[in-house]
């Protein structure tokens, strides 16, 4: 948004995208103008000059030469009815997007002719796509979940050979374990992918994660995957488990990892690679079994020095605590009784006794939790915390708790549910390899 | 004819959106090396630049070599760009305010799309920084309408039909873009206006030196030809050759245009025949080698084209040449024509007469042959073929060869699409920054001060010298300006005919100036000092081995003496060691009734 200095300056029929004559500090600028980005001096105009550059300047006076000429109307964003094949379901993010130039804005491209524009090479697979929402992944909720947990039910139902999910990449994990939760017994793979590298880039590594994903949703597998570059060089994607992914880097293109395990697959369209590198679930048809209940209200608490009592106790409020602890799986609990140590284990004991499940979860992120090795762990496990032997990732152990409390409001039940392997969130063993 | 340059210099800072240095790896081995591929991004209307379709429908693999020394994730397009490096912005603010151009009021990044992988993310990233500049000249005054900051790309390592090996260590480096006006009449106004640029550009003292840092694109449209872009010059002294050739190039082609329209040579219709057969048991190696893998001799008839193809349009450049440079593009080595002799490929007089009975021809016409792949061999041809047929000349962007030639390399790109970069926010020019901003000394100031300190020739000399900041250096340190300047413009050349370089001229300078006011050693010693020094022993060390410290003092005293007080017997012997003024005082001084002993 401009200044009101500006927006004066601008006459009633003047606006972004009109071409203007604009005078400041004595010379005189030809240009278009473009949009005002998000911050900055606000009485800064930014015309695009005819070199194509665009500049901010102080405007004197601005004058309109030109209105720009009509947006020509957006293809609609069309939905396919086309049984079988491939689903691809749009949830947002930028593995396909478009640039308008004129204003550099980017926007999500999904409908079903804009998805084969952008990609060509899918023409290889019988595709359909439709949108389900279109948000930035960290703005998802677990209303979100059930959306797409619908959607996919239903292509699966519809006689779907495979769905491919775009989902921006910073809650996919969490996405990913919550389907592997809802939707159990899977007849055919879904494929989460996304890109680290936004669409607008020609060294987005978009289209190799898209098509390696709608590749692997052909493939023989019966498990929700998380489909991403396996290297910093575009040659191949890793397939990983949806439970045991986990987001590694803020910015790399190879930053999804599977934790404790092997990804699934090494995949590679390009050469027909689908390479197994773990034991995996393939399709069966002996029925989808949708378990779609989930509970949102469960809070997710980085444990860290000087925590306050205080603050556990306030968690009262919830359905269910995940604790991301240190080590082992431990939280200050002052187990030497000395008098400068203030520990959290009353207010957890008052949490559980409550009827408030509380599971433990590792800031290790790789490595199984361990309660009874130190006198804190004991005194966790005395207390009622969940967890024990457990080498879940910190989000699938958050997903899984609001999962469960969808399931059943039994405590007991909860903890059994929670210790029990799912969806692979949990493994018997930990290979020496694996880390 | 019109005349217009671009400039491009690098800074001396770090890169330009990352704390990289901005050193070349050199010779170093690369640490890593990545495989990368691009493809088009869309437009609003979910269509793609053309342009960039084309070339990304190759699907050319790019290799990267990284350096850790000079990369980081920046580079390697996996983290986004820092800010904008305020220290590089504010040398371009240096540069534009003594260029006399108006900063804008808030600098905007743009992406520049760039499809031929120089760029590990796909575009190059550019900023105007300043507008409406001037300069004077001899010929009148010469605008500069655009000052631009911007990413050097990375470094072609070698490049073919399907790949492409870049290095990443120059890919960042902050490079100021300073475009004229076409208003330079001649070669040697050409010189002078890039001169002046690149002397306002040292003047900063923050620009970075040596070979590659500074490069100059010539663009150049005659009338009746058409407007082409020479890129890449780097040797100021060849520049009058470049405009020269160009001009030649393009006068001949007008030439022979009109030539093959009176003979109605044109258009030439594709009749591409297979005349493998022909050369199946050839001794011409070029054929014979290509055909033991495989290849096909293809040849296409050019009718009425006989002695066009052989014309010369630059120096060692024919006709033919041009048609050969397009028929590269799809991968082949080039083209042989019929007005070349067939003898040098070793193809016989039979062969040549059986290819020109098969291919119909007469006595006016003429022919091409390309050895290939078939399937490339037709490309090439088709290539050719399309420049043979062209109803003007072509605009183009070609490589400025250093013997002042130039080679074809794309047609002239179209407006570039610049689009904003949306990583890095806009940066605002305000008071304080414009405050904050050394000004320096303007050229003309700069020229009043070395006229005082040296005679004019010599003033001259150093203004336009790369060590100009050598010698601001060694002089503000109290050094005297005429020795500076003598051993800076005389001694160092000197040296380097003899094959003797120096990697750090400023440091061994600084060193050996600072033992020199010492009066350790005398003036006449500083070219073997230098010697000694170059090798990279310290300055102590090579007065010591090679015997150039000073005598001074009683010992001098004694070989006066001995040499019978005698100042050209004193110098023939000591000259790398005395200092003449002390001997001479010497001889001078009323001599002790001793010595007449």
């Amino acid at each position: 948004m401009y200044s009101k200095k500006i927006a004066a300056m601008l006459k009633k029929n003047t606006g972004v995208g009109d071409r203007v004559k604009v005078l400041s500090a004595g010379t005189e600028f030809q240009g278009t103008i473009m949009p005002r980005p998000l911050g900055g001096d606000s009485s800064i105009l930014v015309i695009k000059l005819d070199n194509g550059y665009n500049i901010g300047i102080r405007p004197e006076s601005i004058e309109l030469l030109e209105k720009s000429p009509p947006k020509p109307a957006l293809p609609p964003n069309g939905e396919e009815k086309v049984k079988g094949g491939i689903a691809i379901l749009g949830c947002g993010g930028t593995i396909a997007s478009k640039i308008e130039y004129k204003t550099g804005a980017v926007y999500p491209s999904i409908t079903p002719r804009e998805l084969r524009l952008a990609f060509p090479a899918l023409k290889r697979w019988n595709v359909h796509s439709r949108r389900i929402f279109s948000l930035l992944s960290e703005d998802m909720s677990a209303y979100h979940w059930r959306l797409l947990a619908d959607a996919i039910e239903e292509e699966i139902k519809s006689g779907s050979e495979g769905v491919v999910v775009m989902h921006g990449t910073d809650t996919m994990t969490y996405t990913a374990a919550a389907m592997s939760f809802m939707l159990q017994n899977l007849p055919a793979p879904v494929v989460f992918v996304g890109a680290q590298r936004s669409a607008d880039r020609p060294s987005s590594e978009n289209e190799m994660n898209m098509l390696n994903a709608v590749f692997s949703a052909s493939q023989n597998l019966g498990e929700v995957a998380v489909c991403m570059h396996a290297t910093t060089n575009d040659d191949y994607c890793h397939l990983h488990r949806g439970t045991r992914v986990r987001k590694m880097h803020t910015s790399r293109r190879d930053a999804f990892h599977s934790i404790g395990s092997q990804p699934l697959f090494a995949v590679d369209y390009r050469t027909d690679r689908f390479e197994a590198l773990a034991e995996c679930r393939k399709r069966n048809d002996s029925g989808l079994v949708a378990k779609k209940e989930m509970n949102d209200n469960v809070a997710l608490i980085y444990a860290h020095p000087n925590i306050k009592p205080k603050f556990i106790s306030k968690l009262d409020d919830y359905d269910g605590v995940v604790l991301v602890g240190t080590g082992l799986g431990h939280v200050p609990v002052n187990a030497f009784d000395d008098k400068n140590v203030h520990g959290i284990i009353k207010p957890l004991r008052e949490l559980i006794d409550s009827g408030i499940p509380v599971v433990m979860s590792s800031q290790c992120i790789s490595g199984r939790i361990c309660l009874r090795i130190y006198s804190t762990g004991r005194l966790l496990m005395d207390a009622g915390v969940i967890g024990d032997g457990a080498d879940w990732t910190p989000e699938a152990a958050y997903v899984k708790l609001c999962w469960a409390l969808g399931q059943t409001k039994d405590t007991k039940e909860i903890e059994k549910l929670m210790m029990t392997d799912i969806a692979g969130e949990m493994t018997r063993r930990s290979a020496l390899g694996e880390f | 004819m019109k005349i217009g340059i671009e400039i491009h210099q690098r800074l001396d800072t770090t890169k330009l959106f990352c704390d990289c240095r901005s050193a070349l790896a050199d010779d170093a081995k690369p640490d890593v090396s990545i495989q990368r591929r691009l493809h088009p991004v869309f437009s609003e209307l979910g269509e793609v630049d053309q342009a960039s379709q084309t070339e990304f429908a190759k699907g050319k693999l790019f290799k990267y070599q990284v350096f850790n020394s000079s990369n980081c994730l920046v580079e390697t397009d996996e983290e986004p760009p820092k800010t904008l490096n305020l220290e590089a912005l504010k040398i371009a603010l240096q540069i534009a305010i003594q260029l006399r151009a108006s900063p804008v009021g808030e600098v905007h990044i743009m992406r520049k799309m760039v499809i031929d992988g120089s760029n590990t993310a796909g575009f190059q990233r550019t900023a105007v920084v300043a507008m409406n500049g001037h300069i004077g000249s001899s010929k009148g005054g010469i605008g500069i309408p655009l000052i631009a900051i911007e990413e050097e790309s990375a470094g072609i390592v070698s490049a073919s039909d399907s790949e492409a090996v870049y290095r990443l260590d120059r890919l960042g480096i902050p490079l100021v873009e300073i475009t004229t006006t076409p208003d330079i009449k001649d070669g040697a106004h050409l010189v002078e206006v890039a001169e002046k640029i690149g002397m306002i550009l040292r003047t900063t003292g923050k620009v970075a030196r040596g070979i590659g840092t500074i490069r100059q694109d010539v663009n150049i449209s005659t009338e009746g030809g058409a407007r082409v872009e020479l890129k890449g010059a780097q040797d100021l002294k060849m520049l009058p050759k470049l405009v020269e050739n160009e001009e030649k190039r393009q006068l001949e082609l007008v030439k022979i245009l009109t030539e093959l329209r009176s003979r109605k040579a044109i258009p030439v219709k594709n009749q591409i025949a297979d005349v493998t057969s022909i050369f199946q048991s050839t001794k011409a190696a070029i054929l014979s080698s290509g055909l033991k893998a495989g290849a096909s001799v293809l040849a296409q008839k050019m009718p009425a084209h006989k002695g066009m193809l052989g014309r010369e349009i630059q120096p060692g450049k024919r006709y033919g040449t041009e048609l050969s440079d397009y028929a590269k593009k799809a991968g082949v080595k080039g083209i042989i024509h019929s007005d070349e002799g067939m003898e040098k490929y070793g193809i016989t007089k039979e062969e040549e007469s059986a290819l020109r009975k098969e291919l119909g021809m007469d006595g006016d016409d003429a022919f091409m042959l390309v050895v290939a792949q078939k399937a490339q061999a037709e490309a090439a041809i088709g290539y050719a073929l399309e420049r043979a047929n062209m109803d003007s000349i072509p605009e183009e962007t070609r490589r400025a060869n250093p013997d002042g030639t130039s080679t074809f390399m794309r047609p002239i790109s179209g407006k570039a699409r610049l689009y904003p970069e949306t990583d890095v926010p806009p940066l605002t020019i305000d008071e304080e920054l414009l405050d904050s901003i050394e000004t320096g000394e303007s050229l003309e100031d700069k020229k009043k001060k070395l006229e005082k300190m040296l005679n004019k020739e010599m003033a001259g000399r150093i203004i336009k010298s790369r060590h100009l900041h050598v010698f601001e250096k060694l002089t503000a340190a109290g050094a005297d300006p005429m020795l500076v300047a003598a051993t800076l413009e005389d001694t160092l050349v000197s040296l380097r005919r003899e094959g003797i370089e120096f990697k750090e001229v400023e440091s061994t300078l600084v060193e050996m100036f600072a033992e020199y006011k010492k009066g350790s050693f005398v003036k006449a010693a500083i070219p073997e000092v230098l010697k000694g020094m170059a090798k990279g022993a310290r300055v102590e060390a090579v007065l010591k081995v090679f015997r150039l410290q000073k005598i001074t003092g009683d010992a001098l005293e004694k070989i006066v003496s001995e040499c019978g007080y005698d100042m050209t017997k004193v110098m023939q012997k000591y000259r790398l060691q005395a200092d003449p003024a002390e001997v001479a005082a010497i001889i001078k001084k009323p001599k002790t009734s001793s010595d007449y002993v």
